[in-house]
């Protein structure tokens, strides 16, 4: 047995046959091979933030340094910008509070009231050409879980693939992967990443309804369909439409409202009535 | 040999490391290098297939941890790239950055077909033309910088394997 051991032929086709039986195994999203897998990367976390922490001061010197004309020129123009907003958040303003007391009298339920927002730092980007994961600062001890929604103040950023430890693997909605039920117009459609348009950050929209006219500009939102995202988060717009040689097959190029190349810090948005088990067990 | 192991291990862990965070800076046409592979490739030449294969097989576990949806694909895939350059690499002229053109070119086809082809993500050119294709010459040239780093350790450890053998 221990002279089997030795053979080098032996051995490799034992490894592979391993190796199968473990891309089998955590295939699955939420398998605990994963969560073990995770862990292992706990080393390179330090580094990974003290690095993404050197490239943001980095990159904010070469901003710094940038033309002061144009930034004066900006100032003004913000400036007459901000006068403008203060008027319409009076008037926003105004209008929330109109809008809590209707809702209180209709008893209609805020969506995001269930979830609460967790912060986190984009701290290694992916290591391959193919796909679009990143990892973030926050893990199960923070209380994320498998699915929740990622965002940023602009729109959906995608969603959480696998949890750490102390990290956890976001699936960003650009990736080949991801598909997320959108609605434009009223209609529900599929939005997905495209391995073609990947690299210029754009996603394609798929099933889109024939009696829906769709328009250069529309607006695209989460449908809430699905369970995982929640209703009403801004995906981005429609600015191509690409017609097929029959309706059915016509789709649309979307551009998302987050810009995937500066990403830094994300949201995670954990539901809270939802019971965690589906996650991992640590809970 | 503990020299080896940790050697190596500062390696792995450095490339990795690199390779996570800053590499995304230095993308050019929205294409970025893969510094395991190129690590892989140099590793196999110099070393032969033993190290090749358990360079191979570390790093792509590495890479499979880091950002990976299944644990296992890119050590499977670096192990048997690192077996077969490691084989073969008393045919090869060392120098030939051609080598590391090729391999690069294999490892990612091999990839996007099992992964992203079968399943329907897109079809058999454009990512050869877009995506292969820019990242195997752009690999090619980062495996040079890693290849004169590599050539110092490679004959710190033949040397120390010269004294370890004096009876």
């Amino acid at each position: 047995m221990l002279r089997l051991f030795r053979n080098k032929f032996f051995l490799l086709a034992l490894l592979t046959i391993l190796l199968l039986v473990l891309i089998g195994v955590s295939s699955r999203a939420d398998s605990p091979v994963n969560t073990v897998g995770n862990s292992l990367s706990i080393p390179w976390a330090p580094f990974q933030k003290v690095a993404s922490f050197l490239e943001n001061k980095i990159g904010g010197i070469f901003v710094y340094f940038e033309d002061m004309k144009e930034l004066k020129r900006e100032n003004d123009e913000l400036r007459a910008k901000l006068d403008e907003m203060e008027k319409e958040t009076r008037d926003l303003n105004r209008l929330r509070e109109e809008n809590r007391i209707l809702r209180e009298t209709l008893n209609l339920k805020d969506q995001f009231s269930d979830y609460i927002s967790i912060g986190g730092n984009i701290i290694a980007k992916d290591v391959g050409n193919w796909f679009n994961i990143f990892t973030i600062d926050a893990g199960t001890k923070d209380g994320v879980a498998i699915d929740s929604p990622v965002i940023t103040n602009k729109g959906l950023v995608g969603s959480i693939y696998q949890t750490g430890p102390l990290s956890s693997k976001v699936i960003s909605i650009i990736d080949v992967d991801s598909a997320v039920s959108a609605l434009v117009n009223n209609y529900i459609v599929i939005v997905r990443g495209d391995i073609n348009l990947k690299d210029q950050g754009l996603l394609r929209m798929d099933r889109i309804p024939v009696e829906l006219d769709l328009k250069v500009g529309d607006t695209v939102e989460t449908s809430g369909v699905g369970g995982i995202f929640p209703k009403g988060i801004l995906i981005g717009k429609v600015i191509e439409i690409r017609e097929g040689d029959t309706d059915l097959n016509r789709y649309a190029v979307v551009e998302p409202a987050v810009d995937f190349q500066r990403l830094r810090e994300v949201f995670v948005l954990v539901d809270k009535t939802k019971n965690t088990e589906t996650g991992n067990g640590e809970k | 040999m503990k020299i080896k192991v940790l050697a190596y291990s500062i390696c792995i862990f450095v490339i990795t490391l690199l390779q996570s965070t800053i590499i995304d800076y230095i993308k050019i046409m929205n294409v970025k290098p893969n510094l395991l592979l190129a690590f892989i490739v140099v590793v196999a030449i110099l070393r032969g297939n033993v190290e090749g294969t358990v360079i191979g097989f570390i790093c792509g576990l590495c890479h499979d941890v880091i950002s990976g949806k299944m644990i296992g694909v890119f050590a499977l895939l670096g192990l048997y790239i690192g077996l077969l350059i490691g084989s073969v690499n008393k045919r090869l002229y060392r120098e030939n950055v051609l080598i590391a053109v090729f391999f690069t070119f294999v490892y990612e086809y091999v990839f996007y077909f099992f992964n992203l082809f079968l399943r329907g993500k897109g079809d058999l050119i454009f990512p050869l033309k877009n995506v292969i294709l820019p990242e195997a010459v752009y690999n090619s040239v980062l495996s040079i910088l890693i290849f004169i780093i590599m050539i110092k350790l490679h004959y710190t450890f033949e040397e120390a394997s010269r004294t370890s053998r004096k009876y």
